[in-house]
């Protein structure tokens, strides 16, 4: 990425630079199950989370800026999902969309069932919900593009992530690890 | 597959397809069952595989569909494995049961991808599932269903689901009321003890038909009945009577149409408040009359009968309480089981 991780951009370079940046987000859908009718139901017409530009359906993990695990993960599933990631370029998004994806939602206790994406991958949001509404993941993606918005694309690059943000949770979790913990699933 | 005679309407019976697979197998045939609409033939081990050619190649029986082929955990006796069949010709299903040789430690079990093609990865997934190994299938590994280094059969009963043994199961086994000091009442349920489902409903039909009931004539009758217990004559007079009566409540018909209400909604508007009208005050005769009118009425018997249930239960959290605070104060367990016979009572 030639200079843009060793400069910190000036910030009205920056403001611009990210805002073109959020409204125009290639979105590469990982639908693993009943989550992924929400996540197809809020990319159409009644809830049309084009208008916030995000684009759906992107042609590959190559062409996508965002990742959106929605459904239940499973330990054989896991690998392609981390794969799939690795090949997205940087800077690049992932939204936890729903119980399962969050940390094994009502397959906590499953022998196949991966407890959360975020055990293989890093989470920006947690979206939670079994499933969540498809206004949630407006949400989320809102608060994924506020933060995008004021975000060092510097650091991105470097790989230095903020804490993921837990959509419906007052504060961030204290447990280190835990992050998903604030999820629809049993606790 | 060489000409098929079977056909829809000559398709053969359960017991016809017994005594000929009987015939052809001897005592590879173990029993059958004929249960939900499903026939069920039990095999030997030894005759597994030549049962399922036979219900393949034999012309009367002619299964050509591989439908479905599964695991079962029969606990100490082993594993069951069952092959679901069809015939599209005759439009039958059978099922074959055989119970794998080997018991629990090495279950063992003839393949019949040789037969059907489709139980191939069936077969991978019983191995991966219960570790029913099949002799003479092309491949068994690397594991179908789970991923490839999984350790463990998950679908046998024996199976631990590690996550349950980090962190319990979170809910109650069975959904349990508790009492007010977070203790689980426990009740060993009587036939008849507590409204199940069924006579909820009843109960619940009857309420709604008393309180559906718009037939004002009904609810005058209801109210003479103790008095007057139904001579054919009273019946018709009381009924007259009711006739006479306008229908619905005058004042709130005509103050609904004063404010510009039409007639038709006024009219079941004034009628609703009439019926209101009358019920509150067969309530307060009901209230007074007390118990008698109670005994007809399967609405109320249900209602009685829950409170009743709901003192028996009171008085035994009461007796809880007592015995809980015996050790401590005598007195003190008194006053809480009569607090708590209150608490019943009201």
């Amino acid at each position: 990425m030639g200079l843009m991780d060793q400069v910190e951009l000036p910030q009205p370079v920056k403001y611009v630079f990210n805002w073109g940046r959020k409204y125009s987000l290639w979105c590469f859908n990982f639908g693993l199950a009943c989550c992924a009718i929400e996540f197809i139901a809020a990319s159409t017409s009644r809830h049309d989370f084009i208008r916030h530009g995000v684009i759906p359906f992107a042609h590959g993990p190559r062409q996508a800026d965002l990742l959106v695990v929605s459904g239940t993960l499973t330990d054989k599933m896991a690998p392609s999902v981390k794969r799939l990631y690795e090949e997205m370029p940087e800077p690049k998004y992932v939204i936890s969309f729903g119980s399962c994806a969050n940390c094994g939602g009502p397959y906590w206790d499953s022998y196949s069932v991966t407890k959360g994406v975020d055990q293989i991958i890093p989470v920006d949001v947690y979206v939670p919900g079994c499933p969540p509404r498809p206004e949630a993941l407006l949400d989320g993606i809102i608060a994924l593009q506020d933060r995008i918005q004021g975000e060092s694309l510097k650091d991105r690059i470097a790989g230095r992530r903020l804490d993921p943000i837990t959509l419906g949770a007052d504060a961030p979790l204290a447990i280190e690890g835990a992050t998903g913990g604030a999820s629809g699933g049993p606790t | 597959m060489t000409e098929v005679l079977a056909r829809r309407d000559r398709a053969l019976t359960p017991e016809e397809t017994e005594k000929l697979l009987r015939d052809r197998l001897g005592d590879g045939i173990t029993g059958s069952t004929v249960e939900f609409a499903t026939f069920t033939l039990h095999v030997a081990p030894g005759s597994w595989h030549a049962a399922a050619a036979l219900c393949r190649d034999e012309q009367l029986l002619a299964y050509d569909m591989f439908d479905n082929l599964l695991g079962v955990d029969a606990r100490e006796d082993g594993f069951d494995v069952v092959a679901v069949l069809y015939s599209t010709s005759t439009g039958n299903r059978i099922c074959l049961r055989t119970r794998c040789d080997g018991g629990r430690d090495n279950p063992v079990c003839d393949s019949i991808t040789d037969i059907y093609r489709g139980a191939d990865w069936m077969e991978r997934e019983t191995w991966d599932m219960f570790g029913i190994e099949f002799v003479g299938h092309p491949g068994l590994e690397p594991r179908i269903l789970t991923v490839e280094n999984f350790e463990g059969w998950p679908l046998r009963k024996d199976f631990h689901l590690t996550s349950r043994v980090a962190k319990p199961w979170p809910g109650v086994a069975e959904p349990a009321e508790l009492d007010e000091d977070g203790q689980v009442i426990e009740r060993v349920p009587k036939i008849g003890d507590a409204p199940g489902p069924y006579d909820l409903d009843k109960a619940m039909a009857a309420q709604a038909k008393a309180i559906n009931a718009p037939e004002v004539d009904e609810l005058e009758e209801g109210a003479d009945e103790p008095e007057s217990s139904g001579s054919a004559d009273d019946g018709s007079d009381g009924d007259g009577s009711a006739e006479a009566e306008p229908e619905f409540d005058q004042e709130t018909f005509d103050r609904l149409i004063a404010e510009g209400k039409s007639e038709r909604i006024a009219r079941s508007k004034a009628k609703a408040a009439l019926i209101k009208k009358k019920r509150a005050a067969a309530a307060a005769g009901d209230a007074a009359a007390g118990a008698d009118a109670g005994d007809d009425d399967p609405a109320a018997a249900a209602a009685a009968k829950a409170d009743e249930r709901r003192k028996a239960q009171a008085e035994a959290r009461a007796k809880k309480a007592a015995e809980r605070a015996a050790d401590d104060d005598e007195d003190a367990a008194n006053d809480a089981g009569d607090s708590a016979a209150q608490e019943g009572d009201a």
